[in-house]
């Protein structure tokens, strides 16, 4: 608890900053919706549109640009919120354990009579607490400007809070790769180049399986199937976009923390 | 304390079977060049490394005991701190992590060493970075204390003041490990003196013992043609050259009878150098 803490405490500042550009992108995203409600001049245009193309965007036929929950998933939830988040939490992820060893403030802190797993819990906890206040502060966001502008009309409520779930669990997933990373290889480079590299690798399979029916079963791996298989705004909470990356997190945390506790520190 | 300890870093062999037992309540030197592998054994000992065969223990129990660090204080060689902490962010975490809080040995630590605990670690200067360190390692009167070349980066004043706090704490009873490659800094501290060389103890004695063997190199500046056969024969001296109005000398042990000798040569200034190590125990070495 002293070192979730502390932690917590060192990255106070950093996560305000960050709140407030998400707040601001929030926002400034959903002032534009009054001029696309309802103008179904938008769909024609969106309707002629490659499916991959108009899939990769959150779109389907049967959720409208122009309605509530097209707009929000397709300008929101399935590529902005998602990159935010997920750019947020590599790099806390990469710092907390990797880049503190690499720094060598980690060494003093386990001079002390705690043990490697108790800090790696620690830090660990306190990534996922930046993660998630940083997804509250984004669904805060949308709730509160959305209302007046009616962008939430339409929207399953129960879904729109699983979407922003889904979302914190997909940055999570990555940021725990990059804390993994960063607990074996005691570097953070190596530890953003993990959590990066499983982002972009399972966003260009979940695009490749949208555009053809014959690769669907690939797209299961990506972890943005999970979150983009089905518009939960529309259509309610979707399990496997908030199971899957708690569970795949876990057992990553577990394995890290065997081999944290067991090597040379460098 | 260490038995057939053993550590490798793939193919390098960082410390080869060291033995090596530190008697509780002493001040020990741990006496090398710098890659010998003094810090090597220190990160074993706080079990930031796991040995590659042999075992050591720490106060009687195994290093991977987390709570044996209740009682041991360490001092890095190099200072690493979260630059975004203050004196007072490192002492408080710190002494919440041990569960001791003694604001009034913070307190008095600090000033002692002329330390403001309320600026970034950012901010600080080297000796002051250092200072911290040394008030977090001394902070909660840990039975061992790990010091890893203690004064380099601390003015005189505060070695000074340094060794005099080490003093203490042996007077109170700790246990003191004390690395360095600077012979003057363990002479000061220690009653026993390991020399480690190239991952192997070398030996282990007392101070006395080392001082009669260690070597030093002394430069006499002379008024007229410097002639090296007046120090050749005199007890001590290994090695007498003349060059111009210099005579290089290279004494082992006592330097008395090169005192007295140089009582027959007009002397202007009198040189020391420091030696490495070395060259200070080439008769340990060979």
């Amino acid at each position: 608890m002293i070192v979730f803490g502390r932690f917590i405490r060192d990255r106070r500042r950093g996560l305000v900053g960050w709140s407030l550009g998400v707040v601001v992108a929030v926002a400034s995203t959903l002032a534009l919706f009054p001029t696309v409600k309802g103008q179904t001049s938008y769909n024609d245009l969106i309707d002629n549109l490659p499916r991959a193309l108009r899939e990769s965007m959150g779109l389907s036929a049967a959720v409208p640009f122009t309605s509530g929950p097209g707009y929000l998933q397709s300008r929101l939830f399935s590529t902005f919120l998602p990159i935010l988040l997920l750019v947020f939490a590599i790099a806390a992820g990469a710092r907390a354990l990797g880049g503190a060893e690499e720094d060598g403030g980690l060494e003093l802190v386990l001079a002390n009579p705690v043990s490697r797993r108790h800090v790696l819990a620690g830090r660990y906890l306190g990534v996922v607490a930046l993660v998630a206040t940083l997804g509250a502060v984004a669904l805060v966001a949308l709730v509160v400007v959305g209302a007046p502008v009616g962008a939430l009309d339409g929207v399953d409520r129960a879904g729109l809070l699983a979407a922003a779930v889904a979302v914190v669990g997909l940055a999570l997933l990555h940021g725990t790769i990059a804390f993994v990373a960063g607990a074996v290889s005691g570097r953070r480079g190596p530890a953003v180049v993990a959590g990066a590299g499983v982002a972009v690798g399972g966003y260009l399979v979940q695009v490749l399986a949208a555009s053809s029916p014959s690769l669907h079963a690939v797209g299961l791996l990506s972890p943005w199937q999970w979150l983009l298989a089905r518009n939960m705004l529309a259509t309610g909470p979707a399990w496997t976009a908030l199971v899957l990356p708690v569970v795949v997190s876990a057992v990553l945390v577990v394995a890290g923390s065997t081999v944290f506790e067991q090597r040379d520190l460098r | 304390m260490a038995e057939a300890l053993t550590k490798r870093f793939g193919d390098v062999v960082a410390l080869d079977s060291l033995d090596l037992t530190i008697e509780s309540g002493e001040v020990f030197g741990y006496l090398g060049p710098n890659g010998a592998g003094k810090t090597t054994t220190i990160r074993l000992l706080l079990d930031f490394l796991r040995p590659t065969s042999g075992s050591v223990r720490v106060l009687g129990r195994p290093p991977t005991d987390v709570s044996v660090r209740h009682k041991i204080g360490y001092l890095p060689a190099e200072v690493r701190l979260d630059p975004s902490y203050t004196g007072e962010d490192v002492f408080r975490f710190f002494a919440a992590l041990r569960g001791v809080v003694d604001r009034t040995r913070q307190t008095s630590l600090c000033d002692r060493f002329g330390l403001d605990p309320t600026r970034r670690i950012g901010e600080l200067s080297t000796g002051n970075r250092r200072k911290v360190a040394i008030v977090q390692a001394f902070l909660h009167g840990p039975d061992l204390l790990v010091l890893d070349e203690p004064t380099s980066g601390l003015d005189p004043l505060l070695q000074e003041e340094f060794h005099r706090l080490v003093r203490e704490e042996s007077a109170r009873g700790a246990t003191v490990f004390l690395s360095s490659h600077m012979l003057p800094e363990v002479e000061q501290l220690a009653q026993r003196v390991g020399v480690l060389r190239a991952g192997c103890l070398a030996t282990v004695t007392d101070l006395d013992e080392l001082r009669s063997r260690a070597r030093q190199r002394i430069d006499l500046h002379i008024d007229g043609p410097a002639d090296a056969a007046v120090f050749e024969g005199v007890t001590g001296v290994v090695e007498a050259r003349a060059d111009q109005r210099v005579v290089h000398l290279v004494v082992e042990g006592s330097v008395d009878g090169v005192v007295k000798a140089a009582s027959r040569v007009r002397v202007h200034r009198w040189v020391t150098h420091d030696v490495d190590l070395e060259e200070m125990f080439l008769e340990l070495y060979r």
